[in-house]
């Protein structure tokens, strides 16, 4: 059965590349406009990865995993961010509130694929 | 000191918060207005180039296929050309892609520009505000008075304008970006 990504970005561009590149490696995808949205979805059904952006309105990425790693489910699921920023202090923020991983745009789709797939297979 | 000298120092003062102020802001903006030229030329390039070369691939392939359908034994070549076509087109199609978010990227150097340029009509505004209280007629201590008032309220409109505009777009180009797993 095909695994389940929650892709989060503010920039529906974005969004609609990453769920393209991830459904042509056999991923279902389910998007969320921001963090808020990721969350309400997040809790609705039950995701593999979490692929989060960090600077979105109403709530970033920083904050929807610091409110995953809450919940029972998310505890251990993977949580890459994929965002602009590429500062250490932001990487370290993003490690300290539960982020598995960091990946700075713009996202070349085939390594984007090798990582997703290395993290859940 | 003599109160034309206090005036006169409270003059510099603001008139110096002013200037460094504006300058400072306006470099910023041209340095992203910049990067957003560099972003947006790169990517045009880009997509041209990627678009051109999915349009080539996808004619090459439509030829040998056309070969094909007209009875023709494929040789040893077109075999080769129309198994490659696949992982051909997929990586201009990746390479287009990774250009496709200069949008992503640009749109953040925006809107910053725009915030940063609200911020800097809100200090004119400022400006503009404490300059209408003083009249032809209003004594030099009050004139000081309002002079210090305004160069306070300058400074920390400055400081929260540049507070609230961190940069979060250091690219310059439209390279795929650094993976870390943790």
């Amino acid at each position: 059965m095909a695994k389940t990504i929650l892709a989060v970005d503010d920039s529906s561009s974005l969004r609609q590349m990453v769920a393209f590149s991830l459904k042509a490696a056999g991923y279902n995808v389910v998007e969320a406009v921001d963090g808020q949205d990721g969350l309400e979805k997040a809790k609705l059904q039950s995701v593999d990865l979490v692929l989060t952006d960090q600077n979105m309105p109403r709530m970033d990425g920083l904050a929807l995993i610091k409110t995953l790693r809450t919940l029972p489910n998310y505890a251990k699921t993977p949580i890459l961010m994929l965002t602009t920023e590429s500062s250490d202090e932001m990487k370290a923020k993003g490690r300290a509130a539960g982020a598995n991983g960091w990946l700075v745009k713009p996202f070349d789709p085939q390594r984007l694929i090798e990582v997703v797939k290395k993290v859940i297979g | 000191m003599k109160r034309k000298k206090i005036l006169g120092s409270h003059v510099k003062r603001l008139l110096s918060g002013v200037a460094i102020h504006g300058r400072r802001h306006l470099n910023e903006v041209e340095t992203d207005l910049l990067q957003t030229e560099l972003l947006l030329e790169e990517a045009i390039d880009k997509l041209t180039s990627s678009f051109m070369a999915i349009h080539s691939a996808v004619g090459a392939r439509q030829e040998a296929i056309d070969r094909l359908l007209a009875g023709e034994k494929p040789s040893a070549e077109d075999s080769a050309k129309l198994s490659d076509m696949s992982g051909e087109i997929g990586q201009h199609v990746n390479v287009a892609i990774t250009s496709m978010q200069f949008q992503d990227m640009t749109s953040q150097l925006i809107d910053r520009t725009l915030r940063r340029v609200a911020g800097l009509r809100e200090f004119l505004g400022t400006l503009s505000e404490h300059g209408a209280e003083i009249a032809p007629e209003t004594d030099s201590e009050e004139i000081v008075e309002r002079l210090g008032k305004v160069s306070m309220a300058l400074a920390i409109q400055s400081l929260e304008l540049r507070s609230m505009l961190r940069k979060s777009v250091d690219q310059h180009h439209l390279e795929s970006g650094d993976i870390e797993l943790f």
